[in-house]
């Protein structure tokens, strides 16, 4: 600023006094200002003159941390970005290259993870020897292409899309659910004229009905494209289209329909203006004033990588949080939806029912001194232990000391049912791990529906089959597929038939060179699950699934904590003990057979919402929800990750293993933690995988130690595992948006 | 009114913790005088008796009884004299009263100290709040 303002004082004719002057900075500036750049008037002799540009510039850091993978080095080419050289790979465009550069390029239609468009001509940039400026995203990159970012003629062709693109974009931002965090908006600022010339009228467009969950207002839509391209080639359902053509071209279903996919609300984050926003977000809150907290999803077994972005106590928003390994930068509609459950039905004061059958809330103190003395009054094997799907390890490991401590070893954590191989880690995980089912090449899909089951395994698997066309066999009820599928029938007679290479698809299978089988974790509750596991591995064995470099034997788990619970050795003792139990706790477990326990059982509720396991406790304890608590949790394919509090408990809410803590030393048998790192440090002894956060931890062991099973095969077909995709657990069943969901979407 | 004139005027500097030590006795006797006036003005009569509320102020003076420094004592002095003029010109309600000298700082829970010997001072947190 102070020197634009001397340069324009050394212009005037009084400047002799400046020039004078002793400043080397202003004389500096003025010999630029002054001096006409002959590069410009005589371009040839310029080239000449200055040969080429060195490259002594700092090396710059390629843009989001953009990494260059060589599949062959023999390919790597060279181009130069501003005259700054880099090495990329053939087949790079030159967006990607200028972005190993450190350059970025203004964009709206481009997207790394869809396929290129090319159609919003905001990334024009110059590329020596070409006559006109070139559109980036679609253009690729020619060894030794001189691509200049900065120029006059890229700048004055950014201001010119600018102008078109605002010419029917409403002036709405004020009231705009984008507002903040638009591309628009910044690259307008960034790159857009001070003016514009446009008087006429702006167009309008209808607003389209996609569903509960995403709201839209077309009128401000740029025709990107791209919510089109994520739901026809990540979601898979071909709902949206682009209709009509010229100013008439506009998105929408092509008839009078919702948007039915598990991954919809993910075109909200994709879009680039306030075209498509979130439904039960809107005119709720501005990005600015939202505090992000960085943690996981435990709606599913996946545990998507989220940002919780709340404003004071409450949970405003989920959005997801870019994780290559596990969730890519997508979330279902289950995880971004489903925090409107965090507000209703919760627990906040501890309770006791009495005589007339209701509860009254009642201290800490006066609920801790009931329980205990019940556990006392009972025999230790009619003590029984639940953990719930919500569960975090710490807790869990916390019920497991106390209830040995109480001499019961009933414990287990209620989707993993009455499964007790939790010796063998590659029993129940995902051995292949989700990132590398893409190196698959046929799938076998055993009991599962990983559309419902878990959303963003299932995208792994769409993304697989459409790359690489896949083979994909499914043994189950009748499902809902969103890739080319062969159904290959319905229960354990068809395993059997693969088993023993009678059926079609065991050629496929052994012909595969990396054959994926995922199992599903709904099988867990079928009486022959050993006799289906021993099939299962038989099919391994013979397709060569399982080899020293390459894992194709996998679980698909359903619930956040079941994972943790095996790895903790939560497992029964014996089969029926809910059946003659006399003390039963139920840490958040809603989802156990509540019909089993007997009417004269003292059962006691520890969860944050008022779900099923409510109606049944005699004693009620408040706990904090995933968003309120510090908790490790580990997702189906044995990856270590915590929660992060972001909002404040409810009420009188306690942590989970706060409660099971305190409890133990009001009953006598005081466990010997204190703090979360104690407890920790508790859990190192017995699954030390559970501290290495964030990290993978594969199994050792193969199956193939297990010993054979004589178990019969029943004929009885598979169930399904989840029967509403948008309500599986306490949080999305008292979430009135999921309610919505289920209503609407899904087909009946 | 009267009263209040004479007694928020700054009194002098004490010169020695003799002359501040007397001045508390003559602080502690006013305030003594003045409680059945105040029983009476905020009909306090069927929540605490004289008695009460005379010890009340005593475990209050008593609290800052490790105070050596005159100056500190007369700044003290100068606030008990300002609390009890407030009470007196009656520009506090009767709840104020109650909660500050009746019920006092533990507030309604009587039975602390009784139950709570033995345990850990986890389980003393857990009963406080989720945060510690």
């Amino acid at each position: 600023m102070g020197l634009g303002l001397l340069a324009s004082k050394a212009l005037k004719p009084t400047a002799s006094r400046l020039l004078s002057s002793q400043n080397p900075r202003s004389l500096l500036f003025l010999s630029r200002t002054v001096t006409s750049t002959p590069e410009l008037q005589k371009p040839e002799q310029a080239a000449q003159a200055q040969p080429e540009p060195t490259p002594d510039l700092p090396p710059r850091t390629p843009l989001a941390g953009a990494r260059v993978h060589f599949p062959n080095p023999d390919d790597a080419i060279e181009v130069f970005v501003d005259g700054y050289p880099v090495k990329i790979p053939k087949g790079m465009t030159v967006l990607q290259a200028c972005e190993v550069a450190g350059v970025d390029i203004p964009r709206f239609c481009y997207h790394s993870r869809l396929s290129i468009a090319g159609n919003c001509r905001m990334c024009l940039v110059e590329v020596e020897k070409s006559p006109k400026p070139v559109a980036s995203c679609a253009m690729p990159a020619l060894p030794g292409m001189k691509i200049k970012t900065d120029t006059p003629i890229a700048k004055k062709a950014r201001e010119g899309v600018m102008e078109f693109l605002l010419m029917n974009h409403p002036l709405d931002c004020p009231i705009c659910d984008q507002g903040g965090e638009c591309d628009l908006q910044d690259q307008s600022m960034a790159f857009g004229s001070d003016r514009g010339r446009f008087t006429e009228m702006k167009r309008s467009v209808v607003d389209k009905n996609l569903g509960p969950l995403v709201k839209t207002v077309m009128t401000r839509c740029i025709q990107c494209t791209r919510c089109v391209r994520f739901a026809t080639e990540v979601a898979g359902v071909q709902d949206l289209g682009m209709l009509g053509r010229g100013s008439g071209e506009e998105i929408g279903t092509y008839v009078e329909k919702l948007m039915t996919s598990e991954l919809s609300g993910n075109v909200i984050d994709i879009c680039p203006v306030g075209a498509l926003t979130s439904k039960p977000f809107a005119f709720k809150a501005r990005n600015w004033e939202l505090k992000g907290t960085e943690t996981i999803d435990v709606t599913d077994a996946v545990g998507s990588n989220i940002r919780i972005d709340s404003r004071g106590p409450e949970v405003m928003r989920i959005i997801p949080r870019l994780n290559e390994d596990i969730n890519e930068e997508w979330i279902s509609d289950k995880t971004r939806f489903c925090y409107d459950g965090l507000k209703r039905q919760r627990l906040n004061d501890p309770m006791i029912r009495g005589a007339d059958g209701r509860f009254k809330p009642v201290s800490w103190r006066d609920a801790l001194a009931v329980v205990a003395e019940i556990a006392h009054q009972v025999k230790p094997e009619e003590i029984v232990g639940v953990a719930g799907q919500l569960s975090d390890a710490e807790s869990m490991m916390a019920l497991k000391d106390f209830l040995n401590k109480l001499g019961s070893n009933n414990v287990w954590c209620e989707k993993n049912g009455m499964f007790h191989d939790a010796d063998l880690r590659s029993g129940y995980l995902m051995n292949t791990s989700i990132s590398d089912l893409e190196k698959a090449d046929v799938f076998l899909l055993v009991g599962t529906q990983p559309r419902v089951e878990a959303a963003m395994v299932n995208a792994r698997i769409r993304k697989t089959v459409r790359a690489t066309h896949a083979k994909v066999g499914y043994i189950g009820p009748p499902a809902d597929f969103n890739y080319d599928h062969e159904h290959l029938g319905t229960g354990p007679q068809t395993l059997k038939e693969i088993a023993e290479g009678r059926h079609s698809f065991s050629s496929a299978l052994s012909n595969a060179k990396n054959p994926v089988i995922i199992v599903g974790a709904g099988l867990f509750n079928r009486k022959d699950k050993d006799a289906i596991f021993s099939a299962v591995e038989a099919i391994a064995k013979s397709a060569k699934a399982v080899r020293p470099d390459w894992n194709g034997l996998n679980v698909l788990l359903l619930s956040a904590g079941q994972a943790a619970a095996l790895d903790l050795g939560l497992v029964p003792e014996s089969e029926n003990c809910l059946e003659s139990a006399k003390f039963v706790y139920l840490m958040g477990a809603d989802d156990v057979n509540l019909e089993n326990i007997p009417k004269d059982a003292f059962v006691v509720y520890q969860g944050h919402h008022g779900d099923q396991g409510v109606y049944r406790a005699n004693v009620v304890l408040p706990a904090a929800a995933f968003s309120e608590k510090e908790g490790t949790y580990e997702n189906t394919e044995g990856c270590t990750q915590q929660t992060v509090p972001a909002v404040p408990t409810v009420g009188d809410a306690r942590d989970d293993w706060k409660i099971i803590r305190a409890l133990s030393e009001v009953a006598g048998v005081r466990l010997p933690y204190d703090t979360l790192t104690a407890i920790r440090s508790r859990i190192k002894t017995v699954a030390p995988n559970l501290l290495h956060v964030d990290e993978r931890e594969p199994a050792t062991f193969s199956t193939s130690l297990k010993p054979q099973s004589n178990q019969e095969l029943s004929s009885e077909p598979f169930g399904t595992a989840i029967e509403n995709f948008y309500m599986t657990d306490s949080i999305t069943r008292a979430s009135k948006i999921m309610a919505q969901c289920s209503a609407l979407l899904l087909k009946k | 009114m009267s009263f209040s004139l004479r007694s928020v005027k700054v009194p002098p500097n004490s010169a020695s913790l003799e002359e501040a030590r007397s001045r508390v006795f003559d602080f502690f006797r006013e305030a003594c005088r003045s409680i059945p006036s105040v029983i009476d003005m905020y009909n306090l009569d069927d929540v605490v008796t004289v008695s009460r509320l005379r010890s009340t102020i005593a475990s209050e003076i008593r609290k800052n009884s490790h105070i050596t420094d005159p100056k500190v004592i007369d700044m003290l002095l100068f606030k008990g004299t300002e609390e009890l003029n407030n009470v007196l010109e009656h520009a506090k309600q009767r709840h104020h009263l109650i909660g500050q000298y009746v019920v006092g700082r533990q507030g309604l829970i009587q039975d602390i100290g009784t139950k709570d010997q033995g345990i850990s001072n986890f389980l003393k947190n857990f009963y406080t709040s989720n945060y510690f």
